[in-house]
């Protein structure tokens, strides 16, 4: 367990603290280690047998032939739960200090008091601390990590779990399916609207770590929430696996933001499937940072099941060395008068590389159904790379499709133009990576936007000049 | 502070090999107008950008740019503009998501920063040198005023630089930059092309305040009606690459009645 500043030098969330544990579990998946997961979660039967025969699901399915190396990944190698404290905190002072100092470093309480409704902070397999502002609990809002949720509200999970990602969806929605532990449950009632953010941020600190936490976010007709997410991760010379699922239904006129700005250390594998399922004049938002990770996999889907549905991905991503990132987003029309948008803009330079994966697709009986794909790529220096695989599959009749994909170099012009305003060439640089991704900074909101500045700015600085 | 002339002596430049500037001779004094005319493919572009410092630009080692004594020979284009040198593009290329303000605000602070001294007429301290830099405020009262001066609407400001702007907004977002950023030798390449009679004399307007306020200019043009606005210290016409003659005002009629033929 050693840090390394080899693989990142501006990586300011890289630390580690010592690792603290009620229970850790042998490395590698067996049986075993999945009974043991939902004995000492005190589960349901059902819930047992979802999480073996997805084990089973794990092991038949092979590695997707497609998207990024993964051949990197050891699954042997890795711890599935770490379980930090005996109880969760509804309070930072209850948290060990070890833990409790990370996310101070990381911002989480000062952020709390200042612009978000609720809090959940997981460190490695658990919910560490939750809170929700006494208001949403009034009006019926629920917000909850996935453990309790199961415990409290058994039925409701029990009609959405797996239903939206099925446990065979993929080799990864299976290893997660089998070995989940923390993540969410949020409950938006009938036309309450959450007015700030709910935020949850994940903490992996052991080495070799495995985390899978499973987020379901349930709004009700009529209802609004924001729920972002950020993550981090300390440097280490081996590698972590970070595999979520995160499943959400949009019922009838809600509406639904999901943010993420993901900064993993650069030695974490992580490979996410995430999908809304949008009813009648629902709205789903997906907006996806990606700065860190060593590799990341993911493709925030839309399917919009109901006339009118709406569905959008906005997604950044940034590559530096040693990081590939293969990104996207999927729109699938399965009603009339659906619309998406899929607008991703990614970044490579000192030698990393980004890839849009997108995949829209209209069902025979579909109707006036509108859809708008724009992948915008910036390469920054000739070693880095960036490649478009856009997929339409359109059954349905005369759809207005839009596609739209540019490859564009920092032009010289542009540098020479901004330079002779007496900006450095690093800054020059920066602003024209920042005017770039400005369309979808200016969907998140101020405050992390300003981070997602800074990281990008940060990463810049490792790797460019 | 006084301002210092730009001395230029024996230019050679050439882009890809080919030599573009064949050495050419030019000096523009402090609060002096200098125009520059000459047919097309004479080189005047190109005499913008390598005062500006482009890097696409070959300069030959006998060429010497000064200015006052300072060699601006191997200073790259930001450190040139931090020496007060400043350039209004012809064609000035769209920045997409950077606004016209930010801009001009990052520009302003690495040019002036917490270098310059401002005198600030507080009718309590008047006349005293109060702050080593400038607030945003104070900033952002500059920008608006200049703004207003040269007749172009603050709804500009936050926009992406040059993207999707007209032709006359583009001139205009370039001596508004002029104007903020207070150089001491300015070169307008074409800036009155394409603009409407309002506009044109919105920008003579601005150049004769930067005259006024002792910067030294080029002003490169095709036209002769800039100069009725902006009346120059001195004209001079470029041909393949050099200066082949240089007079009054009265040459500059000659050119628009005659033409360049007398000097090919």
């Amino acid at each position: 367990m050693k840090t390394t500043d080899l693989i990142n030098t501006s990586y300011t969330l890289g630390f580690h603290k010592p690792e603290v544990y009620q229970y850790k579990s042998p490395k590698g998946l067996s049986e075993k280690t999945v009974e043991t997961i939902s004995g000492m979660k005190g589960e349901p039967d059902w819930m047992r047998e979802i999480r073996l025969k997805s084990l089973s699901y794990f092991r038949d399915k092979k590695m997707p032939s497609w998207g990024a190396d993964l051949s990197g990944i050891n699954f042997d190698d890795i711890y599935y739960y770490i379980r930090p404290v005996k109880d969760r905190a509804s309070r930072w002072s209850e948290i060990p200090e070890e833990i409790k100092d990370t996310y101070d470093r990381i911002g989480i309480p000062e952020a709390e008091k200042k612009f978000l409704m609720g809090v959940s902070a997981q460190y490695e397999s658990e919910v560490v601390y939750k809170s929700i502002n006494s208001m949403l609990t009034k009006k019926g809002v629920i917000f909850s990590d996935m453990d309790s949720g199961l415990r409290e509200y058994p039925d409701m999970i029990r009609q959405y779990f797996g239903h939206i990602i099925s446990p065979t969806d993929n080799k990864f929605a299976s290893l997660n399916t089998s070995v989940w532990s923390g993540g969410s449950f949020v409950y938006v009632p009938k036309g309450v609207r959450v007015e700030l953010p709910l935020q949850a941020y994940f903490r992996i600190n052991a080495a070799n770590m495995g985390q899978f936490e499973r987020t379901l976010i349930i709004a009700d007709e009529g209802s609004f929430v924001h729920y972002v997410e950020g993550c981090s991760a300390p440097v280490y010379s081996t590698d972590s696996l970070h595999s979520a699922v995160v499943e959400i239904i949009v019922k009838k006129g809600a509406r639904v933001r999901y943010t993420t700005i993901q900064n993993w250390s650069k030695n974490v594998y992580n490979l996410v499937t995430k999908r809304a399922r949008v009813e009648e004049e629902g709205i789903m938002e997906w907006v996806d940072g990606n700065i860190g990770s060593k590799v990341t996999m993911k493709y925030p889907s839309v399917y919009l099941v109901g006339r009118k549905a709406r569905g959008e991905v906005l997604s950044v991503a940034y590559a530096g060395a040693g990081q590939h990132q293969d990104a996207g987003g999927k729109a699938v029309h399965l009603a009339s008068e659906t619309s998406s948008q899929i607008i991703s803009k990614s970044i490579s330079g000192g030698g990393g590389r980004t890839s849009y994966r997108g995949l829209v697709e209209v069902a025979q009986h579909a109707r006036g159904v509108k859809s708008r794909v724009v992948c915008d790529a910036l390469i920054l220096d000739g070693d880095s790379r960036s490649d478009t695989y856009p997929t339409m599959n359109i059954k349905g009749p005369s759809p207005t499709l839009e596609h739209e994909a540019t490859v564009s170099k920092i032009g010289d012009e542009q540098m020479f133009y901004l330079t002779s305003r007496g900006i450095a060439e690093h800054d020059a640089r920066a602003m024209i990576v920042n005017g770039f991704i400005e369309p979808i900074v200016k969907e998140l909101p101020l405050e992390y936007a300003v981070e997602l500045n800074r990281l990008l700015s940060l990463e810049m600085e490792g790797s460019v000049g | 502070m006084k301002n210092e002339s730009l001395i230029i002596k024996n230019l050679h430049a050439s882009f890809e090999g080919k030599e573009i500037l064949r050495g050419l001779d030019l000096t523009v004094k402090p609060g002096e107008v200098h125009t520059v005319m000459g047919p097309n493919g004479s080189g005047k572009s190109t005499l913008s950008s390598v005062i500006m410092g482009s890097p696409l630009y070959d300069i030959s080692h006998s060429s010497r740019i000064m200015l006052g004594k300072k060699n601006l020979n191997g200073i790259s284009p930001d450190d040139r503009a931090k020496l007060g040198i400043f350039l209004a593009f012809q064609s000035p290329v769209a920045v997409p998501g950077v606004s016209v303000l930010s801009v001009l605000r990052s520009a302003y602070s690495a040019i002036h920063g917490a270098t310059k001294k401002i005198v600030q007429h507080n009718p309590v301290l008047s006349g005293r040198m109060v702050t080593p830099s400038v607030s945003f405020k104070d900033f952002l009262g500059i920008v608006k005023h200049e703004a207003k001066n040269i007749g172009l609407d603050e709804s500009l400001f936050t926009r992406a630089i040059h993207d999707g702007f007209s032709g006359g907004e583009r001139k205009k977002v370039e001596m508004l930059t002029a104007l903020v950023l207070a150089p001491k030798i300015a070169v307008f390449d074409e800036i009155d092309t394409g603009l409407d009679v309002d506009a044109l004399r919105a920008v003579s307007d601005g150049i004769s305040a930067m005259k006024k306020g002792d910067t030294g200019i080029i002003v490169i043009t095709h036209y002769l009606r800039i100069l009725k606005y902006v009346k120059p210290d001195a004209v001079h016409i470029m041909v393949k690459g050099k200066i082949v003659q240089s007079g009054s005002y009265i040459l500059a009629k000659k050119i628009e009645e005659k033409g360049y033929g007398s000097f090919i």
